[in-house]
């Protein structure tokens, strides 16, 4: 049960594809040139700029770097693009979290595409010269240099998809999700009056950004108006008039200043901000578009099929900023102020996400009983199609778990808003970035280890007894508790640090513009304007280490049939010689089973980890610190150098996605699975993922029962549900590897089997069914 | 009562077609049938089994071990009108056990089904009457001779169960295996079509379409495969005797 999304960031190999010039020839608009200048020619510019304003005050900076960016990083409008908006990002610039954290320069990357593209020269030297400037100036660089003693020596390494550890920092500002119905509403005109009244009394010099930051946002309206102008003008009177036409005037309209007028400006307005803020969530899309819609549908001068047709063309267009782990849209929930306006809204975006069938955005439907039952129908319908999206989030559940996790009350939790892999922030009023990764299974390892990891042979995090020296199960815990709560601690440590070095280094305009309560404190958004400050704790692993705990309190403390120095050293050969123990091992009940002791292990890891998190975040200074289990290929990456483990996993296998059982784990059906995920506590913690994958025909002919085991589950607590349809590409996985599929069920003649079960004709005879489904 | 024991092969947790709703199914061991088309030959004799690959075929379990499982799932039983399915093997030969556990679970007011080859003595169905919301009742061969040669038994045990339990106001949903070639005779169809125009005890026809995927457990048991002249039905064929049935009249068919 399993898919992969998150908000990590991106493997630098992907900017690569920032020069490759040809990657989409088709999407550039005639008459507009290359996509993009020659290689470097941005980033060369954008340092000198720097180079000239490195010494001004930090919101002077920030807008020389902006000033440089934009609009020179926006793409030409795509020759079917119904809105305008598209960005390249270049490899050295500044942003929230979109290349890097603040100013960023990814000196190797330009070093290695610098030696690909054979510049040589004056330009090599320039290059040069420019690596040698950013040196020791980057928000990053500058992170790192910070850490005390403690964090540098439990976080010693930022190559955490490449090399073995149980905690690794990550640096970003991730997540933020910006108040783009109070954009719409106000317009830049109202920005500007709201800054000069409540900004400028307090701190006139980040009013001054602030309104300078407006001015570059005009520009770039202006820059896409003219643009599309431009276009009409050469192609007038050809079908695409009316398309470019109405994109200058929406982007001519909001550079004016006023508020937005239609849903296409609507959207126009909130899309070139967010690709300029450097943002890519984009909340509760329902609540600020949908009154728009609503009044262009009423007046008749929009048709159902014309909008959705626009939200398709705005789909490709996220699609086209390649952040695949985030693009949230939200729709549904508990309280938006136009409910009836919101709900048409929604409708259309399920029926957009059925109709480009791309994996973005990640459409995601908060519901609640009560709420208008048609969403949740187009949703399932949506899923059964085989989309993927919208992922489910009940707010029955989620809203008193986040009131209570984030010591919020119920009013302020009903914001709360799930971002890139599935954490929760709270939409423009928290900042919720996640800048730490935790491999409980990688600290379980080495508490057994002796503080070493074994396939490296290398210490790990802290100095712990070794496998011989546990006297007990609860000695054992106890240890392995505090490997992790040295490194949770440096976590939280290392997050305050990090918001601190980005706030003295930025004022981040575009997030403190639309982040409550910036204006009004005269505070930029990480020195005390957003109303609340927190951050998450990615955490990996925990069901493996639960797994193996289970295992080894069984195994080793009560049956006495192996030593914990035994199975250690089983683990460390990755079970070479000990096939025995590692059937042992895996025979021991896990995780996802509904099986009361593996479930109550997890639970105890869960509820170890949340709450030792969550303790963390007065002693930084943070408004909240909370853990997040969430959907990615982290668990992949990270079991990658992860030894083998007393779960009966082998060494480099991934590791359990998100709250799932582990790969093939969960053999009791789905009702025994979904009592699992459901006793994993949601109120001490910030958001947790759970996959789950279904038949086709539980979505056609056994609907009614699809919709009773997700009620079941829902009224059981259940928060959440990426639901997937059993493909074709599953049934051939299952085929090849039938140890990681155990869970998989399917329909033979007149009953449900195991399809691993299957003889190889019987299963070949379903593959070709479900090609024809 | 509840201290009562049977031998269990496997306990199905969300099972979606034995039966309404989600459900949870109890298999027991023991059949007087011995089918041609059997896919559960591990589910004939009555005693636990050891096949060639070591794994166990049944285990012994109280009504208290089972009912543990069992009202696990109540919630999901709650919103999709399942719960508890009986079958096997034929449930009733461990008649003592079946009776228990479908009496707890009406102690529990958990839905109950007996999924059964209706050949067992009236007596038994008399006394589990009360206890069973709905039965899954199999009919597999038209006349004594078909009857005797395909399953082992006559067909007057069936049949007479069969009427006495619409008599009585038992629910009833008949469960056909189709075999191609075996027993998919106009004068089968005739018969099940027949028999399901008595509502409204008899509300629904599921019709099984064969299946081979038996054949490695008779391997692991040690016994010989069966013999059967057949094929595994496509979705062109079976929707031929969905349509045969609604040539003669029956309309409350579906492929199972």
């Amino acid at each position: 049960m399993m898919i992969a999304a998150t908000t990590l960031p991106k493997p630098r190999g992907h900017m690569a594809a920032i020069y490759d010039l040809a990657s989409d020839p088709g999407d550039v608009a005639a008459g507009f040139g290359p996509a993009y200048p020659e290689p470097f020619d941005l980033e060369l510019a954008y340092t000198e700029q720097m180079r000239a304003s490195w010494h001004l005050p930090p919101a002077e900076r920030e807008l020389a770097a902006l000033e440089s960016l934009f609009p020179a990083m926006l793409q030409p409008i795509g020759e079917a693009d119904c809105f305008a908006g598209r960005i390249k990002p270049p490899l050295a610039g500044f942003w929230p979290e979109l290349v890097g954290l603040g100013y960023c320069c990814h000196a190797e990357d330009i070093r290695n595409l610098a030696r690909t593209f054979g510049i040589g020269g004056e330009k090599r030297a320039r290059i040069a010269s420019m690596l040698d400037f950013w040196r020791g100036k980057t928000t990053r660089e500058k992170v790192r240099a910070a850490y005390p003693r403690d964090v540098e020596e439990l976080l010693a390494s930022d190559n955490w998809t490449t090399e073995p550890g149980i905690a690794f920092p990550l640096y970003r500002l991730g997540g933020t999700n910006l108040d783009y119905a109070k954009l719409l509403r106000l317009g830049i005109g109202g920005l500007r009056a709201e800054i000069r009244e409540k900004t400028l009394p307090k701190n006139p010099a980040l009013a001054a950004g602030l309104e300078r930051a407006l001015d570059l946002y005009a520009r770039c309206l202006r820059h896409y108006a003219d643009q599309a102008e431009v276009l009409v003008a050469h192609g007038g009177g050809t079908d695409d008039e009316p398309r470019l036409a109405r994109i200058a005037s929406s982007c001519r309209a909001a550079a004016g200043g006023g508020p937005a007028d239609s849903f296409h400006g609507a959207i126009q307005m909130a899309w070139v901000y967010a690709l300029i803020s450097g943002t890519w969530n984009y909340g509760r899309a329902d609540v600020w578009a949908g009154p728009y819609l609503a009044a262009d549908l009423d007046a008749g001068c929009l048709s159902e099929e014309g909008a959705t047709a626009w939200l398709c063309s705005w789909w490709r267009l996220m699609k086209a900023y390649e952040n695949h782990y985030n693009n949230r849209v939200f729709i549904g929930g508990r309280g938006r102020p136009d409910e009836r306006a919101a709900d048409r809204f929604a409708l259309l975006a399920i029926e957009a996400t059925r109709r480009v069938r791309l994996n973005q955005p990640q459409l995601s439907l908060r519901f609640y009983e009560g709420q208008n039952p048609e969403l949740m129908r187009r949703a399932l319908d949506a899923i059964g199609d085989g989309c993927t999206f919208p992922m489910l989030y009940n707010d029955d559940a989620n809203i008193p778990a986040v009131a209570a996790a984030f010591a919020l009350p119920e009013g302020e939790a009903v914001h709360y808003m799930p971002f890139g892999c599935g954490e929760y922030t709270l939409e423009h009023r928290g900042i919720a970035s996640p800048n730490a990764v935790i491999n409980l299974l990688q600290a379980l390892v080495a508490t057994i280890g002796g503080g070493i990891d074994p396939p490296t042979g290398t210490p790990a995090g802290i100095p712990t007894k070794s496998a011989g020296g546990y006297a007990s199960f609860d000695d054992l815990w106890a240890e392995y508790a505090r490997v992790v709560e040295a490194h949770v601690a440096a976590t939280a440590k290392q997050q305050k640090i990090e918001y601190d070095i980005a706030a003295a280094e930025a004022p981040f305009l575009f997030l403190t513009l639309l982040q409550d309560d910036c204006i009004a404190r005269g505070q930029a958004v990480l020195e005390g304007g957003s109303r609340y400050l927190g951050a998450t704790l990615e955490t990996y692993g925990n069901t493996n280490a639960a797994d193996a705990l289970t295992a080894i309190r069984s195994l080793v403390f009560e049956e006495r049939r192996y030593s914990l120095a035994e199975v250690a050293a089983g683990c460390a050969r990755n079970f070479a010689g000990a096939e025995t123990l590692r059937r042992d091992l895996l025979g021991a009940p896990k995780y996802g089973n509904d099986d009361p002791d593996a479930d109550a292990m997890a639970a105890r890891v869960h509820d170890h980890v949340c709450r030792a998190t969550r303790v963390q975040a007065a002693r930084a200074g943070l408004d909240f610190y909370l853990v997040v289990i969430i959907n990615n290929w982290a668990n992949t990456v990270l079991g990658a150098h992860t030894g083998a483990s007393p779960d009966g996993r082998l060494a480099g296998q991934p590791m359990a996605n998100a709250n799932n059982p582990a790969p093939g784990n969960d053999r009791q059906g789905a009702t025994a699975f979904l009592n699992s995920l459901v006793k994993l506590d949601p109120a001490i913690h910030a958001g947790a993922v759970q996959n789950m994958k279904f038949s086709r025909e539980l979505f056609s002919r056994e609907r009614p029962k699809l919709e009773a085991l997700l009620a079941g589950y829902w009224s059981a607590g259940g928060t959440q549900a990426m639901i997937t349809v059993v493909s074709r590409a599953d049934l051939e996985s299952a085929m090849r590897e039938p140890d990681q599929w155990g869970h998989l069920m399917v329909r033979v003649g007149g009953f449900s089997i195991r399809f691993v079960d299957l003889p190889r004709a019987a299963q070949h005879e379903i593959l070709g069914r479900t090609l024809h489904e | 009562m509840a201290a009562a024991r049977g031998i269990v092969f496997d306990i199905q947790r969300a099972a979606m077609h034995d039966g309404p709703g989600i459900r949870t199914t109890v298999f027991l061991k023991g059949c007087p049938l011995r089918c041609l088309w059997c896919h559960n030959p591990e589910s004939q004799s009555p005693s636990p089994q050891r096949g060639k690959s070591g794994k166990i075929y049944g285990r012994e379990m109280t009504v208290d071990e089972v009912m543990a499982t069992v009202v696990r799932d109540r919630r999901y039983y709650a919103t999709s009108g399942g719960g508890l399915t009986v079958s096997g093997g034929e449930p009733t030969v461990q008649f003592a056990f079946c009776l228990a556990l479908l009496g707890a679970a009406r102690r529990e007011a958990i839905h109950t089904c007996l999924d059964t080859c209706g050949c067992a003595p009236w007596e038994k169905f008399e006394r589990l009457l009360p206890l069973v919301d709905l039965f899954l009742y199999d009919y597999k061969a038209t006349g004594d001779d078909d009857c005797r040669r395909l399953t082992g038994a006559g067909d007057d045990l069936v049949k007479d169960n069969l009427a006495r339990i619409c008599a009585a106001g038992g629910r009833v949903r008949l469960r056909c295996p189709i075999i191609p070639g075996v027993n998919d005779s106009p004068g089968h169809f005739a018969a099940i079509a027949a028999l399901a125009k008595k509502p409204p005890q008899i509300e629904a026809i599921d019709l099984m379409p064969y299946h081979d995927i038996g054949r490695a457990k008779y391997d692991d048991l040690g016994r010989p495969r069966p013999g059967l002249a057949t094929h595994i039905p496509d979705g062109r064929e079976t929707r031929s005797w969905l349509a045969a049935l609604a040539a003669a009249g029956c309309r409350n068919a579906r492929i199972g």
